[in-house]
């Protein structure tokens, strides 16, 4: 945070205005020294994977884009996945995310490959998948939220009919508050694709007001952030 | 079961929902729980305030310029590809469906939840077609399968107790008895699943309409509206006219203060964005999808410079929770799909002369208008309606006593014109009703007086000499 923001911050609570819990994404210009912007990328990560944790959601971590294959063996492996879907990268390669499951005697159910003729459609081999793995195009800190397209090679199923869902975001792309990420995202992706904004695993409070997780959805939400070397 | 009041009575049903104990404690549990709720997420919200100030300024320009935004919605979503219907009334709307249901060749249909559908009795009129409708909510499948029509605009199946749904769950789904919340959803997830792979058509509600983009915005917790309207091949979405906003850039708003006021939360599971059909090469998602525009009285109401304010709810349902009359009758007693303070409202002018007794089934505490996001000023609007209704032909049958006991008060209005006769008479009934006043209140008035003691209130003795003002006492 600037000393102008801290200034301004000080101000609105002597005035008894409603404090701004940090200055929007796209404001923060590109002027910024790079520690500076290193900081404020771990803030905003460190806030999203305390709210994130809050609505039940289970965050695997910040690692580097390499790393992140052993990374979804290892939660693949913990969940006896027998077969993993796996979407396309917005930022990242997806690739050696499959080869590594593929690697470890998983099947690999792949959006982007050629259909058999003998095969079921795709979005019935998604649902009998016991994880389903896609790139968020963004995350938002204040409320532990995943911003996710549906594209052709990152159906909207893979983030519904698997019991278990592990979405990746890149540490770039964590936005401050939802009209920070929405303005990021731009009106486009809400036109020509489906946008989902995901906040925990599907729940529940239809009975006696107690919540029950993986009502529809998945059960379990995991998320990993990337930030590359 | 039908969406508009049965005429026989607000008065009755609520007898009944007093009487049952066993209800009230169900219904104190579970708003009590979500005011706490709502308490605690708003508290670390600072800008809560602020956020409820530009929704309302939001609503009130779009309300404004309806005609402008639903002109634009609907270019919008059919350059989108979508179809887009708009309905006078809730047969129009319904015809529609069963057509568009019909001609999709589908036997079954899943729905998320929608209040709207439940306004223009959807249900009943695909399966006078033929077709198996399923509700995919937890608490609408619980009332589904009840028979019955939910009591609450958020918690369907307010009512019941783990206990009846675990009853009800090993007599239709011939499942082991078990008040287990988890192994009842589970079951339930088990049975709808199968449903939401074969269905082939999809119906939901709309909680918001973006205008620029032409994007339908779904919020909701289970993901029962995402795979309504991602899996069937036919996604049907119903709304009223008022959910149209301008811009996506006003939708965070909302978003900020909608479920922090609805459920507790800071922001639902899902938020889904869904603008139209699937593309040439997308895996999932309708091939078609159309959009029906539901007027069914919504432009009266725009119409009524008061009532008006009503068209900015966003069906939060929080003033339903806090609601003491709702609280200790439940939603059932109001014989209306929309219950409560906003049901109040709302219902005289979708289903008419059947609901006309609503309006007066209000204390005016004014809790509801506190609690509302969007500020409505619900007793100042129910108090417009009973003016209203009190003008017009009225519509309701009030008991005798009831007729007596307004009578009194025009005849004691007109008297309170003349203060000084007032006070005479008041001095001479003081010593002829002394014998009935004990502490210093009447427990029970004589003729037409009293319907006001025969409720359980007491009547403050009336004084020979007037009262000589105190001062109050000095607070330490």
């Amino acid at each position: 945070m600037s000393a102008f923001h801290k200034l301004i911050a000080r101000v609105r609570t002597a005035l008894e205005r409603p404090v701004e819990s940090a200055p929007p994404h796209h404001e923060a210009g590109g002027m910024a020294p790079p520690h500076a912007e290193a900081a404020r990328r771990a803030e905003l990560a460190s806030a999203f994977a305390r709210e994130f944790a809050a609505v039940r959601g289970e965050f695997l971590g910040i690692h580097a884009p390499e790393e992140i294959p052993a990374k979804v063996v290892e939660l693949a492996r913990s969940l006896n996945a027998l077969a993993v879907a796996v979407g396309a990268g917005v930022t990242l390669d997806f690739e050696p995310i499959g080869r590594a499951l593929e690697a470890a005697r998983m099947a690999v159910v792949r959006t982007n490959a050629k259909k058999r003729d003998d095969a079921p459609p795709l979005r019935e081999r998604i649902a009998q998948a016991d994880l389903g793995v896609v790139e968020a195009d963004a995350a938002i800190a204040s409320t532990g939220t995943l911003a996710v397209v549906g594209t052709p090679a990152s159906p909207a199923s893979l983030t519904l009919t698997p019991p278990a869902n592990l979405i990746i975001f890149h540490a770039d792309r964590v936005h401050a508050d939802l009209a920070a990420a929405i303005a990021a995202l731009g009106p486009e992706p809400f036109v020509k694709n489906r946008v989902a904004m995901i906040t925990g695993p599907s729940r529940t409070a239809d009975i006696e007001k107690m919540i029950v997780l993986g009502v529809h959805g998945p059960r379990r939400l995991f998320a990993i952030a990337a930030w590359p070397r | 079961m039908s969406a508009g009041p049965s005429s026989s009575g607000f008065l009755e049903s609520s007898r009944r929902g007093v009487a049952d104990a066993d209800l009230r404690r169900k219904l104190e549990n579970a708003t009590g729980r979500h005011l706490e709720h709502v308490a605690a997420t708003r508290a670390e919200f600072p800008a809560f305030d602020s956020e409820r100030d530009a929704a309302r300024r939001i609503k009130e320009d779009a309300i404004g310029r309806l005609d402008e935004l639903l002109v634009e919605l609907k270019n919008k979503l059919e350059a989108n590809g979508a179809t887009v219907f708009v309905a006078a009334d809730a047969g129009e709307a319904r015809d529609y469906i069963v057509n568009v249901v019909k001609r999709a060749g589908a036997k079954q249909v899943v729905k998320g939840k929608s209040m709207t559908t439940e306004e223009i009795e959807l249900n009943p009129a695909l399966e006078r077609a033929g077709v198996e409708v399923v509700e995919t909510d937890l608490g609408e499948y619980i009332v589904q399968l009840r028979g019955e029509r939910p009591s609450h605009i958020i918690t369907p199946a307010i009512h019941l107790s783990k206990e009846d749904i675990g009853r009800l769950f090993a007599d239709k789904l011939g499942i082991p008895y078990t008040a287990e919340p988890e192994t009842l959803t589970d079951a339930a997830r088990k049975r709808l699943r199968e449903i939401f792979l074969s269905a082939g058509v999809g119906v939901t509600g709309v909680n918001f309409a973006i205008a620029e983009t032409g994007t339908l915005a779904l919020i909701e917790n289970e993901g029962n509206g995402r795979l309504s309207s991602t899996l069937p091949d036919t996604f049907i979405a119903v709304m009223g006219i008022e959910k149209v906003i301008p811009k996506l850039s006003d939708l965070p708003h909302f978003l900020e203060i909608l479920a922090r006021t609805g459920t507790g939360q800071k922001l639902t599971t899902y938020v889904n964005f869904i603008s139209g059909p699937r593309g040439r090469h997308d895996a999932d998602g309708p091939r078609a999808m159309h959009v029906v525009i539901l007027d069914n009285g919504r432009s009266a109401m725009l119409a009524d410079p008061v009532l008006r304010e009503a068209l900015y709810c966003l069906r939060c349902g929080a003033c339903l929770n806090v609601c003491p009359v709702y609280r200790r009758i439940g939603g059932h007693a109001y014989n209306s799909t929309y219950p409560g303070p906003i049901g109040s409202i709302v219902s005289p002018n979708l289903f008419g002369s059947a609901a006309a007794e609503l309006p007066f089934a209000s204390t005016l505490c004014g809790a509801c208008r506190d609690i509302c996001p969007v500020r409505i000023d619900i007793p100042r609007i129910l108090l417009h309606l009973r003016w209203r209704e009190s003008v017009a032909q009225p519509a309701i049958k009030w008991p005798k006593a009831a007729v007596k006991a307004r009578a009194s008060v025009v005849r004691f209005a007109r008297m309170a014109r003349f203060p000084r006769t007032l006070r005479l008479l008041t001095r001479l009934a003081a010593p002829v009703l002394r014998p009935f006043a004990r502490d210093g209140y009447m427990r029970r008035m004589p003729g037409v007086a009293g319907n006001w003691t025969r409720w359980g209130r007491d009547f403050p003795a009336l004084r020979a000499r007037r009262k000589t003002r105190q001062k109050p006492a000095e607070h330490s």
